[in-house]
């Protein structure tokens, strides 16, 4: 019962998300000991047809849904990124193949490149904020008494729960121009220049505002889950390496870090996707702009597409996106799948 | 043991009824669906069956005037009896790709289209073309000018409805409190300003945010410049030239006594009657919806006067913006449409229109315009303008809008620059296949 | 002595600054909402809504359709997060328990699946609701967010599934049961917790979506992501207004959290307990 315990001590975070992504770094841990009693309990062979297609019919349900709900979908993707479809074609239900032709002019063109870069350092940036800031959080939240933990769970809570359109709307507010309360702040602490200060006027101040509603959005996910894979590294474990003479540089590559290995994995995965999708944060808080220059790749897909209604050109960007998330997240499917056929 | 299997039943089971261990979980299952839903609807229709029929009218915000809905909804459920009319109110931001969809989806039946975008949607194949109707819509006494808009290809593709364009309007204690009256110039405009920024309980001489385009589009008209100008079958902008300068110039100086318009915002975020109707606000330039509530200042408490030109003459220019009617061609109802138009376009309903201050379709109405706004509004209108009456304009109206983004890049920077890019931009949009 | 003081205090006061960082936001959105107007156009902030007014949550409920946008919005998400957890639910256990060929290929496009670019692929949702005459109705929208939120369930229910110790289900049918009542009555009590957490997230993705009931749904069928976007936009710089819309919007998902996370915690401990 060795596992079970420690499963249960996994599971006492104070979020019920936390736990599931902690069972999801487990789950991508391999389940050692499940797999060892997976084969005595089971026949090796002799199995009859019905519970052959057990698993089978079991899948049914989700394969027909993706097939359908996502597969198909993704499939008129593709075939609209070969059409020239605006707004007549559109109207009139016509459908014009044009080859190739979205997609050269994108790969011509200077702004999907600028667009494209932009995208995955602001990936780059943004998830290793999140991830540095989580863990840490992580940190001191397992560092921490039991009331100062319920209060900064409470407002990790808070910040987590906020749906994104809502606390998209409430930044907006927050750093208004001119009752806005962070320009009030800066203001009276003595920063007199931002009074008035217009922080969707350009592109760096507006990125940050961005930035930040992210970063606040994402932390308390990766801080509650670093804390949930925290309490499931035993004590004696820490005891051990202190007593070794481990400093705490040494106890936290040696002993927490192997232990959190997974939890890393998984979170940064779930963190690279979400933040490269990003999309209606950035779009409520300027469309892109100043000028298309917080513009990200969902942000272009959906303003050249829908905005501009050359839906074609639209959906070669969103391939072209498909791909490009494909290549950053290819390392992580192999960790993965190397991973599965340890199961 | 088809373990297995039973497993598999067994998730299934819980699932569905979540049962308890042992019992024997029969679910009732009732397979008596198929009672009398249908019901005693009767249908005691003794007249015409329009019963059940619904005519789906899109409506711009701001645009029909109080009790004017009220008006045609009951004119015409009168005339079709049973027959129901279901207004929709849409929002202006982001109306293209919209309207686009609602026309090829034959979603809407009649809808309010901009008169800059009517020839887009024209284009699309998505608006019913009217010709043939329009005398029986009323079309022979239709102002010239407001008609066009609708014509593509010598086709009517929509019957105008009105046009209106942008005054001053300004805050009538504040400008007594200043000492000040109507200017006539530009520079007494400015002169008066500056007074305003000096008075007390002023928040902001006049509200302008940078991306007011509708007017530096009439100042660019002042000027005798275009936004785009057709040279042979190519388009190419026209924010380089040296008149655009010059109205920018206007632009600029009006927009920098605007102590709280942020460079980059229109005046839709925030609504600037919102703004205005603070009453520490000397000025704002907008149409006559936008003023504000009642409850926030009264009605007599705003005065209105055209944006005055450089010299005495004449004011400044306008942009003639306005709405047609038009039929969507995938509609299902368009018989019941085309009477709608006759209906809403009537002399009694468009005599509304134009009781409300906006310019009506028809001249032999414009002694029904009435009020403060209308008057001022009818002296500009005489040196208003409208943008390039051709297909692909609508989707340079279309978010980003290259003009606004042009006003903010030019009020922050190098103006040579911005306006390259903005041609640029305008010029790939007018010149874009469809 | 003194060191250990120190060491013994930042935390706490890290953990405060924390605490005021994540949760002001919250706390601003809620006293704006009960906030007099003039209070909340002010050059210096009131940070506690003394005379509080309901002002402007009656503006917002007041926007023309608002509870048709509620009744959609709780129809739709619910019924996504419901189906996708029946589904996702099969499927975990088949991954989770049983070797089968294609395995391995099914778990991979789970992975994929999540990366799904929704956003992007508006279009594509759109054309194909169209052609099949389903816009403007809540039929799509519960469909694809179904979708988007059951890769992720189907990866967590796994995740729980696996983690329930085979011995448990093995020594309830010792005791007489049969695998489907060792299933009712052993792992489901431990997955209970599983589903409520999962349901959350779904719950959040559903409650959220915008871009795609944008399109779909111009007249019939809106949700409140909608209304909370277009209130933005009408009723500009009224932030009471807004922020209260904002709160009411937020609401439920606060609820749900306080409420799940509590009952996710207890009751996979009760589960562990019994077991």
């Amino acid at each position: 019962m060795a596992v079970h315990s420690e499963r249960v001590q996994t599971q006492s975070p104070e979020s019920g998300k936390a736990a599931v992504a902690t069972i999801e770094t487990s789950a991508a841990r391999g389940d050692g000991a499940g797999t060892a009693k997976k084969k005595s309990a089971r026949p090796a062979d002799g199995r009859s047809i019905g519970s052959r297609l057990a698993p089978y019919l079991l899948l049914l349900p989700a394969t027909v849904a993706t097939l359908g709900l996502l597969g198909w979908p993704l499939l008129k993707t593709v075939l609209v990124s070969f059409q020239n479809l605006n707004a007549r074609q559109l109207v009139q239900h016509l459908t014009e193949w044009n080859g190739f032709e979205n997609y050269t002019e994108q790969l011509k063109d200077e702004q999907f490149w600028a667009v494209t870069g932009r995208s995955v350092a602001f990936t780059v940036l943004n998830v290793f904020l999140i991830m540095v800031g989580g863990a840490l959080v992580g940190l001191l939240l397992n560092r921490l008494g039991k009331k100062m933990r319920l209060l900064l769970s409470i407002g990790l809570l808070f910040a987590w729960a906020m749906p994104v359109v809502a606390s998209t709307t409430v930044y907006t507010w927050l750093f208004e121009t001119r009752f806005g309360v962070v320009n009030w702040l800066l203001d009276s602490l003595g920063w007199h220049s931002m009074a008035a200060y217009n922080w969707t006027g350009s592109q760096y101040s507006t990125f940050f505002v961005i930035l930040l509603l992210l970063v606040w959005g994402s932390i308390p996910f990766v801080a509650f889950n670093m804390y949930a894979a925290l309490t499931t590294i035993p004590k004696e474990l820490y005891e051990a390496a202190r007593m070794d003479g481990a400093g705490s540089v040494k106890i936290f590559t040696a002993v927490m870090f192997p232990n959190l290995k997974p939890f890393f994995l998984a979170t940064t995965f779930l963190e690279v996707i979400w933040i490269f999708k990003a999309f209606t944060q950035i779009y409520a808080i300027k469309a892109g702009g100043p000028d298309g220059l917080t513009r990200t790749l969902p942000i272009h897909a959906f303003l050249e597409g829908s905005g501009r209604q050359h839906y074609g050109t639209g959906a070669a960007i969103a391939v072209l996106t498909i791909l490009i998330l494909g290549v950053l997240m290819a390392y992580y499917f192999r960790i993965i799948l190397k991973q599965e056929d340890e199961l | 043991m088809k373990r297995q299997l039973i497993a598999a039943v067994g998730v299934a089971a819980m699932v569905v009824g979540l049962a308890a261990c042992g019992s024997d979980a029969k679910k009732t299952d009732s397979g008596n669906s198929a009672s009398g839903s249908s019901g005693s609807s009767a249908t005691a229709d003794g007249k015409k069956d329009y019963n059940g029929k619904t005519l789906k009218v899109w409506l711009m915000t701001g645009s029909a005037p109080k009790g004017w809905t009220d008006s045609v909804k009951s004119d015409f459920e009168t005339a079709y009896p049973g027959s129901k009319v279901d207004f929709q109110i849409q929002e202006w931001t982001g109306i293209g790709p919209k309207v686009t969809a609602a026309l090829s989806e034959g979603s809407v039946d009649v809808l309010e289209v901009g008169n800059t975008q009517t020839a887009g949607y024209a284009a699309t194949g998505g608006l019913l073309d009217i010709t043939k109707d329009k005398a029986a819509i009323g079309g022979a006494d239709w102002a010239a000018n407001q008609s066009e808009s609708a014509i593509l290809d010598g086709k009517q593709y929509a019957a105008p409805w009105y046009v209106t364009n942008r005054v001053v309007s300004y805050n009538k204690d504040l400008w007594t409190k200043a000492g000040l009256s109507i200017p006539k110039t530009l520079d007494e405009f400015y002169t008066a300003l500056e007074k305003l920024k000096t008075t007390e309980g002023v928040a902001d001489p006049i509200y302008m945010p940078g991306q007011e385009w509708y007017v530096y589009f009439g100042l660019l008209t002042s000027e005798g410049g275009k936004l785009a100008k057709k040279d042979g079958d190519k388009w190419t902008g026209g924010l380089s030239t040296p008149e655009a300068q010059k109205a920018f110039d206007v632009y600029k100086k009006l927009q920098g006594y605007s102590t709280t318009g942020a460079k980059d915002k229109d005046e839709a975020k925030p609504q600037q009657k919102d703004v205005f109707g603070k009453g520490d606000v000397g000025a704002m330039i907008g149409l006559g919806w936008e003023l504000p509530d009642e409850k926030a200042m009264a009605k007599d408490k705003i005065g209105f006067f055209p944006l005055p030109g450089k010299t005495a003459d004449k004011p400044s220019g306008a942009f003639l913006g306005g709405s047609n009617l038009a039929v969507a061609s995938a509609s299902k109802n368009t018989d019941m449409a085309k009477d709608f138009l006759k209906i809403a376009l009537n002399d009694k309903n468009e005599g509304a229109v134009a009781a409300s201050g906006l310019i009506p379709n028809k001249t032999s109405l414009n002694d029904k315009v009435v009020g403060d706004f209308a008057s001022a509004a009818k002296l500009a209108a005489v040196v208003g303008g409208i943008t390039p009456t051709t297909p692909n304009w609508a989707s340079v109206e279309n978010d980003p809008n290259p003009i606004k983004e042009f006003l903010t890049a030019a009020l922050t920077g190098d103006y040579a620059a911005a306006a390259k890019k903005a041609d640029d931009e305008i010029a790939k949009r007018l010149n874009a296949k469809q | 002595m003194r060191r250990s003081l120190i060491g013994r205090t930042w935390p706490n006061v890290v953990a405060v600054v924390l605490f005021v960082f994540f949760a002001f936001p919250v706390y601003w959105m809620i006293s704006t909402a009960f906030k007099p107007s003039k209070d909340i156009i002010s050059k210096t902030p009131v940070f506690v809504p003394f005379d509080a007014t309901l002002e402007h949550f009656k503006t917002a409920v007041n926007v023309p359709k608002f509870w048709t946008y509620t009744a959609n919005s709780f129809i739709v998400t619910v019924l996504a997060v419901v189906i996708s957890l029946v589904i996702a639910t099969l499927a975990s256990f088949a991954i989770a328990r049983m070797r089968f060929r294609g395995r391995k290929v099914f778990v991979l496009v789970i992975m994929a699946a999540q990366m799904a670019p929704w956003e992007v692929m508006t279009i594509a949702v759109y054309l194909i609701s169209r052609d099949n005459e389903m816009l403007n109705s809540l039929v799509p929208l519960t469909a694809f967010y179904m979708m988007m939120v059951l890769p992720f369930t189907i990866w967590t229910l796994r995740g729980f599934i696996a983690a329930v110790p085979k011995e448990l289900e093995e020594s309830a049918m010792v005791d007489g049961c049969t695998r489907t009542q060792a299933f009712v009555k052993v792992i489901f009590p431990l997955l209970a917790p599983g589903l409520m957490s999962t349901s959350l997230f779904g719950f959040i993705t559903a409650w959220n979506e915008f871009p795609l009931v944008l399109i779909i749904n111009k007249t019939d069928g809106q949700t409140l992501p909608l209304w909370l976007s277009s209130f933005q936009t009408a009723f500009g710089n009224d932030w009471g207004a807004t922020m209260a819309a904002s709160t009411l919007f937020a609401l439920p998902v606060l609820i749900l959290f306080v409420f799940l996370q509590r009952k996710a915690v207890g009751g996979l401990t009760d589960g562990a307990v019994k077991g």
